[in-house]
């Protein structure tokens, strides 16, 4: 027995020792992935302007984000890029709805190479192969779906599997930037940060949910005072500049109209 | 709860399309690569070692990532597939190939341990009895290592049934194309509120992988009976 305690006891101390203390001044947020190089900014400028407080960012599609979050992710703020899944946490208790807010829009258009012509959504029927987030987790896929189903094309596409699912927007960029697909619904927003694509198509407003960001802090957060601050932060005149200038569509009030 | 939709049995039988395409196609060249491993002496044997057990100890995302940047559109075969209208990238043939790389080390491993343990006897009287090597290849080594092909073509099976991440960087997650169980999987677990339907397909994974053993078991043991006779 003793021997086994000259083992374990300073095994055990070694762990502790790798416990890091949760700091009051760490902030941990779950972002939906069309926001990353948006809200790094805004982190860095909130960071810079409140030493000593710590963002943790965690960036990926608004459904997995939602799902961790209920499998119990620590997170203090999340960011859906569709309101159904802020919606869902609140149903689950872990989102209070007081903290709820909208905190940008956005607008959904169709990349590629130039070599694709596009004028209208029917002529995607004529594509071999489209980039979409996965509708079941992925908010741009779902607004895409909408907007497909609208023109009457979504039916055909997908039961001549010509969709290719992406797990998050940012990866159906990826794979219109690397020609692997003749063209990707993907945000304006990171249509601006494509390499190799162009904008072919801005899908009118009228053929989805206008795709509204929705914010809220999570029972953790909202005892959390870093975390309040940097909600603040987050709706101040510095964090709606950056988003302008990443081309969120941050004016217009949430019953769509601009 | 457990019933399947149309889509997740579309995913079932891709599977079992992907990794019986994989596993057929693959075993004759990993019976070859097997052979010149186990019995061909020539130098520099051990880097062609090294280059097939390359893909079990590499991560599959990294075999994944490495087969696109060979067949993709900007890559090393890009332009040959092209010329002649081909496609790997988001195609099942992407999702038999990224299943082929990943499992053939396991398949040419059973195989050679199998080979290396024919009684070098049997092998020498064939060939003093004035048989050929490829003669000797058919009628003495390959009947004796018959069980050892078997138990690796079971295990480059499964592991196909199973593989995910090279699949997904080379074949995209298309359901009816390139949807396969582990990816309908994760599509669901990314879903909010489709536990249920994870927890169904791990249930059939689960029983297809149980049921390709148990038949794997019984042929080598009915096998192994006819050649005691």
């Amino acid at each position: 027995m003793k021997n086994k305690m000259v083992i374990l006891l300073p095994l055990i101390g070694l762990c502790l020792l790798f416990v890091l203390p949760a700091r009051a001044e760490e902030v941990r947020i779950s972002i939906a992935a069309s926001l990353k190089d948006a809200v790094n900014e805004i982190t860095a400028a909130f960071v810079k302007s409140n030493p000593g407080f710590s963002i943790v960012p965690n960036f990926g599609s608004s459904g997995s984000l939602a799902k961790q979050i209920v499998q119990g992710a620590p997170a203090d703020l999340f960011i859906s890029a569709n309101p159904d899944w802020i919606e869902y946490l609140v149903k689950e208790g872990k989102i209070s709805q007081d903290t709820v807010r909208i905190f940008t829009h956005n607008i959904l258009v169709f990349v590629g190479p130039k070599t694709t012509e596009i004028s209208s959504l029917a002529d995607l029927a004529r594509l071999q192969r489209i980039a979409i987030g996965s509708p079941k987790s992925v908010p741009a896929g779902q607004y895409a779906e909408q907007a497909m189903q609208a023109a009457g094309i979504y039916v055909e596409l997908a039961a001549s599997n010509k969709l290719v699912m992406a797990k998050d927007v940012r990866e159906a960029l990826l794979y219109a930037d690397r020609r692997e697909v003749e063209g990707a619904f993907v945000y304006r927003t990171d249509a601006l940060l494509a390499q190799n694509s162009t904008i072919l198509y801005s899908v009118p407003a009228g053929m989805h949910d206008r795709v509204s960001y929705l914010l809220g802090l999570t029972r953790e957060g909202e005892q959390k005072k870093a975390a309040r601050d940097f909600d603040a932060f987050l709706a101040g005149p510095e964090a709606l500049r950056i988003l302008e200038k990443y081309g969120f569509d941050i004016g217009g009030d949430t019953t769509g109209n601009k | 709860m457990l019933s399947l939709s149309s889509h997740d049995m579309q995913a079932v039988w891709l599977s079992l399309k992907v990794a019986a395409a994989a596993t057929l196609l693959t075993a004759p060249v990993g019976f070859g690569v097997a052979y010149f491993l186990a019995f061909v002496r020539v130098p520099g044997k051990s880097l062609l070692e090294g280059l097939v057990n390359l893909p079990l100890v590499l991560p599959p995302v990294v075999v994944g990532y490495l087969l696109l940047l060979f067949f993709g559109q900007s890559g090393c075969m890009g332009p040959l597939l092209k010329a002649f209208d081909l496609r790997v990238v988001f195609t099942m043939a992407g999702a038999v190939i990224a299943s082929a790389v990943v499992g053939f080390p396991l398949l040419v491993r059973a195989i050679r341990i199998g080979m290396e343990n024919i009684d070098l006897h049997y092998i020498q009287a064939s060939r003093t009895l004035g048989a050929g090597r490829l003669d000797t290849l058919l009628t003495i080594i390959l009947p004796l290592s018959f069980r050892a092909v078997l138990a690796g073509m079971t295990l480059m099976f499964a592991r196909s049934l199973g593989e995910f991440g090279a699949t997904i960087i080379l074949a995209g997650n298309i359901p009816g194309v390139t949807q396969t169980i582990p990816l309908a999987i994760y599509d669901y677990t990314n879903t909010p509120g489709g536990d249920s339907m994870a927890l169904t397909l791990c249930l059939v994974s689960i029983f297809f992988s149980f049921a390709v053993l148990l038949a794997s078991d019984a042929a080598s043991r009915s096998f192994r009976a006819r050649s005691a006779r």
